[in-house]
């Protein structure tokens, strides 16, 4: 071997063994950056991440933030003159920065608080009732009704609303306690547990699982654990790209803007997760006899509606007559509203299973990413959204196809987003009303996610921070273990190492 | 006004650990603006309660009272005279 490229190998296994003898490094690879340097490629080490970095005790700290940001959002004037059962304050856009418009929370509301009644809750445990918007429409439907929230603010003021309703408040309890602290309910003692848009607050999978464990050995035979407003790690990368692009000036190049997007991403501070994360609980917990996962009914158009979904836990219900059935894929002929509308009439005793279904209501931000995908860096998002402008309308709405059952066509409509696909498309069974007996889903055997699916259930909120300074501290370990010509001139974090055969 | 020089160091703080290296000036948009997110208020709220004596849940909260180092100053100026 000639004596430079000696020396290079040399030089490269010497950096390479410096990153190495870091106790945060698991794996590290170099590449040349092309002018005599090079770029370290590093796989973090997770017990360095969780204990000496914190990730592991970081849930009390992140717990804790949250339960200030709660209990600061009551503090605001407005806080005390919203109207009862109808606190929005806290609940702002993404995209604006400002108040979601009180319509689209309306609408979120009354779904959510039908989807619920759809359970027939008649004993209730909500975990984190917040300021009590679906308690005050639930509990009049319910014997009785446990709320739980980790915000002595917040509970303050659902207390003070429930004085004004004493009919409500005989039927409620209110207890101050985090999520994880539910150890004292007892077993088989609710036939409902509610865990809506709450479970993005939790610092990690670990801490949901233990909630839910107590919420399912709390739940009775035939009752359900319904986790709502849940945010999609699979539209993850989606709502990133929505929200920047939204607030991009035109002139903006679109390297800044991927930069921006990558950032976002980086710096979720809530915990974003793939439905194939509740589907994988039915193997954990045998109580659970299935699982659905719902897009969010609305036909208001905003962050919720298109990047969130519904999972609901059925505990211990007989599904022996559940309903299998072929789905044909709605890829190969694109079915407009109207086509599906003609096959109902045409075949009304019979099931029509259709799955891959374009969602119209991301039709946007999917050809924003794939625009996106191939532009110049030096192009603008001006541009970007003068070609967004061009585009075509295939998907069909969900609340289009749920519309449906309205329409005297004699058919109920069942959607689902278990296939976790990061298109977002859903799949719809059709059922003929007749057949479908009761207010509750029928046991359908859904599309199943890809195995990958459940390789990568969640994000990691607040990971930039601590990616951030292990990257500093890696880069302060070289600069004192290796001569000046020989630090890295970057290191970046990956989940992997790709290795060239 | 080491006071609003605390406060610029420590909101600078805040930024870097998020990877945000873009300049700071004291009108900058901080909350509003998205340069920082919600949860990052809750540690400038922190530092104000341990620093400065801010209680909260007597002068009440609002976004725009911290939302740039001016804002945050001005509070801090108020707080102290005892208005």
């Amino acid at each position: 071997m000639p004596t430079n490229e000696a020396q290079a190998k040399n030089r490269r296994v010497v950096i390479e063994n410096v990153l190495h003898m870091h106790p945060g490094v698991r794996e590290a690879a170099l590449v040349d950056d092309g002018s005599g340097g090079f770029v370290a490629f590093v796989v973090p080490d997770d017990s360095y991440m969780d204990e000496a970095l914190g990730r592991g005790t970081a849930g009390s700290t992140v717990l804790g933030k949250w339960q200030k940001t709660f209990d600061l959002s009551q503090l605001n004037k407005e806080a005390g003159a919203a109207p009862v059962g109808f606190n929005t304050i806290g609940w702002n856009s993404s995209y604006t920065r400002s108040a979601i418009p009180l319509g689209d929370m309306r609408e979120w509301v009354e779904n959510t608080v039908g989807d619920i009644l759809q359970l027939r809750p008649r004993v209730v445990c909500e975990v984190g009732c917040g300021t009590g918007m679906l308690l005050m429409q639930v509990a009049p439907c319910c014997d009785r009704y446990v709320a739980v929230d980790f915000s002595p603010v917040v509970l303050d003021r659902l207390r003070a609303q429930l004085r004004t309703v004493p009919a409500i408040a005989e039927r409620v309890e209110v207890l101050e306690r985090k999520a994880g602290d539910l150890e004292g309910l007892d077993e088989n003692s609710f036939d409902t547990v509610v865990v809506n848009s709450v479970v993005q607050f939790f610092p990690n999978v670990a801490y949901l699982t233990k909630v839910l464990e107590s919420a399912i050995s709390a739940v009775k035979p035939g009752g359900h654990v319904f986790i709502g407003d849940v945010r999609s790690l699979p539209l993850l990368q989606a709502f990133g790209t929505s929200v920047e692009l939204f607030q991009a000036a035109d002139e903006l190049s679109v390297g800044e803007l991927r930069d921006r997007i990558r950032r976002r991403v980086d710096r979720e501070p809530e915990l974003v997760l793939s439905p194939a994360y509740f589907l994988s609980l039915k193997h954990k917990f045998p109580k659970i006899s299935r699982v659905d996962i719902r897009p969010l009914r609305g036909h208001a158009d905003n962050e919720m509606t298109r990047f969130r979904y519904s999972a609901i836990l059925h505990i211990d219900h007989d599904d022996s007559a559940h309903i299998d059935g072929e789905f044909l894929d709605w890829t190969e002929r694109k079915w407009g509203l109207d086509e599906i509308r003609s096959m109902l009439k045409q075949h009304p005793n019979q099931r029509i299973g259709l799955k891959g279904i374009r969602n119209a209501r991301l039709e946007e931000d999917l050809a924003a990413m794939a625009i996106l995908d191939g532009a110049d860096a030096a192009d603008t998002a001006g541009k970007l959204r003068q070609r967004l402008e061009q585009g075509a309308d295939e998907g069909i709405h969900p609340q289009a196809l749920l519309d449906l059952e309205a329409e005297s066509l004699g058919f109920k409509v069942f959607l689902s987003l278990a296939a976790s696909r990061s298109d977002g498309s859903y799949d719809a069974c059709l059922i003929p009303a007749k057949e479908q007996k009761g207010t509750t889903s029928p046991a359908i055997n859904w599309p199943e996610p890809a195995a990958s699916a459940f390789a990568h259930f969640a994000n990691v909120p607040g990971q930039a921070r601590m990616r951030s300074e292990l990257t500093d501290q890696l880069m302060a370990h070289c600069n004192q273990h290796l001569p000046q010509d020989s630090v890295p001139r970057k290191i970046i974090l990956v989940d992997m190492l790709e290795r060239n055969a | 006004m080491k006071g609003k020089a605390e406060i610029h160091d420590f909101v600078q703080e805040l930024l870097t650990r998020s990877g945000d290296d873009q300049p700071l000036t004291d009108q900058d948009s901080l909350l509003l603006s998205g340069r920082l997110q919600s949860i990052d208020a809750v540690e400038i709220v922190v530092f104000l309660e341990e620093n400065f004596a801010i209680d909260f849940a007597q002068i009440g909260f609002d976004r725009d009272q911290i939302d740039s180092i001016d804002a945050i100053h001005a509070l801090v100026q108020v707080a102290s005279s005892g208005t």
